[in-house]
């Protein structure tokens, strides 16, 4: 049965036909939010939001569009939400530690410590990046969503958007410059 | 040579968003300049996102369930509250269309005599027949009557408050969290009638009874919005709240009035 099949049937009142839709979407909005957030707790709480706010909403979902790409914008929205919050609660953001950790499958064996080192450093720029900035730089840089598309999802007009990856590129350029100076 | 390109530029090709091939075939400089970007770029790789465990969906749908069960409770209370919020309103509204009803009724043979000072002997109406004293009369009656409605309405409300009160200011605080969940509906729907009854006690100058249901409205508010497990100390500290304000006394005190208000006062009947 296809999303659009039981987003019908959860309309009608089937609460069954919505676990569905959880079970066939959490892994990957999980991993969208895990990009966004940086860390496993806020991914999960944004993966609980993210169908909530679905759940209340499924009445406005035009059958049209794809349920994937609608829920995937739900969950960035949660995301930026939960960093808002948490900028406003606690001055900065700081997941360095947790992105950090997970280090490159393909780090080769002569190139570990820096690549160990080059991760860290990335996660630490990345955490120093705007929501707005890390949201829009993970779909143009890791998912290769088209900037208009990007600008739809974040609410904001093309040259926006493309201000928007320009100054993530920029600060994150300058926050790798010691470990990149000798390719630079 | 066309102009070289900009830094946006750069990243704009980077991400083949933009195409200047001809440019850069031509320029060695951007073309360098683009190659330094991509070196930096081709570096910073996804993070590997740890995969979540074999049962995560089990356990996100567990999770949901319980909020979604709570939401569709939320919302069925909701519809319940407006309906009744909707059927007070309607009641009220019959009332003072019957009240205002009755005032006209009683005030027609007052202007009939302010109009025609001369007709007052010939007026068929006994009040208008009735003796320049007595002529005031449906005027205060239409007011204690309008009065007498709005403490019978409220004093039901008093008395679901103040039991609710009792009840809360009884709990013995054990070591554990208590169960409000049943408290909490019982808060939000004395809120929702506590707001209706304050405007309306307001509008009728009924200050004494504004005023207790003013006190009333931001203990039922915390009440509404406590959690369904309220912690000991938290428990403590609405009952002293409630005790602080002397609510329950202040509440039984204005009770006893309106109760004594609203009872109809007996006309005595002349002695034949």
């Amino acid at each position: 049965m296809d999303d659009i099949e039981l987003i019908d049937k959860v309309r009608n009142g089937d609460d069954d036909a919505f676990r569905l839709l959880v079970e066939r979407h959490s892994r990957a909005i999980y991993r969208s939010a895990w990009r966004i957030t940086g860390n496993g707790a806020d991914a999960d709480d944004v993966v609980q939001e993210t169908f909530l706010r679905a759940y209340r909403a499924l009445g406005t979902f035009d059958s049209r569009a794809t349920f994937t790409t609608w829920l995937h914008r739900i969950a960035i929205n949660c995301s930026l939400d939960l960093i808002d919050s948490r900028k406003r609660r606690e001055g900065r953001i700081d997941h360095g530690e947790d992105l950090g950790t997970v280090a490159s499958r393909d780090a080769s064996p002569d190139r570990i410590v820096l690549g160990a080192e080059m991760q860290k450093a990335i996660a630490q720029a990345m955490a120093e990046l705007t929501g707005n900035e890390r949201t829009a730089f993970v779909l143009r840089h890791f998912e290769g969503m088209p900037l208009e598309e990007i600008g739809q999802i974040l609410g904001t007009r093309l040259n926006a958007t493309k201000n928007t990856v320009f100054r993530a590129v920029k600060k994150l350029r300058q926050q790798l410059q010691p470990f990149t100076g000798s390719l630079v | 040579m066309s102009t070289h390109l900009s830094q946006e530029d750069f990243i704009l090709n980077y991400y083949r968003e933009l195409d200047s091939r001809e440019h850069l075939d031509a320029c060695a400089g951007c073309r360098e300049e683009l190659d330094r970007l991509a070196r930096v770029l081709d570096r910073v790789t996804p993070v590997e996102v740890p995969e979540p465990a074999g049962d995560y969906e089990a356990r996100v749908w567990d999770r949901l369930s319980w909020r979604l069960r709570g939401e569709k409770r939320r919302e069925q209370r909701g519809a319940w509250m407006k309906w009744a919020a909707v059927a007070a309103v309607v009641v009220l509204a019959f009332i003072a269309g019957f009240i205002a009803k009755n005032r006209n009724g009683v005030n027609e043979p007052q202007q009939i005599i302010a109009a025609n000072p001369g007709t007052t002997a010939t007026a068929t109406s006994a009040t208008a027949v009735a003796p320049a004293t007595n002529r005031t009369q449906p005027n205060n009656t239409t007011q204690q009557q309008r009065d007498r409605i709005l403490l019978v309405v409220v004093s039901d409300h008093f008395d679901r408050s103040e039991r609710m009160l009792i009840e809360l200011t009884n709990i013995a605080p054990a070591g554990g969290d208590t169960d409000f969940t049943n408290k909490r509906e019982r808060a939000e729907e004395l809120l929702a009638s506590n707001r209706l009854y304050r405007r309306t006690a307001l509008d009728r100058g009924e200050e004494n009874v504004a005023t207790l249901l003013d006190q009333l409205e931001p203990v039922l508010m915390q009440l509404a919005h406590a959690p369904s497990q309220v912690s000991a100390e938290e428990l403590q500290s609405m009952q002293k709240r409630i005790e602080a304000k002397g609510l329950v006394f202040k509440l039984r005190v204005v009770q006893a009035d309106v109760r004594a208000t609203s009872q109809p006062r007996r006309t005595p009947q002349p002695t034949i």
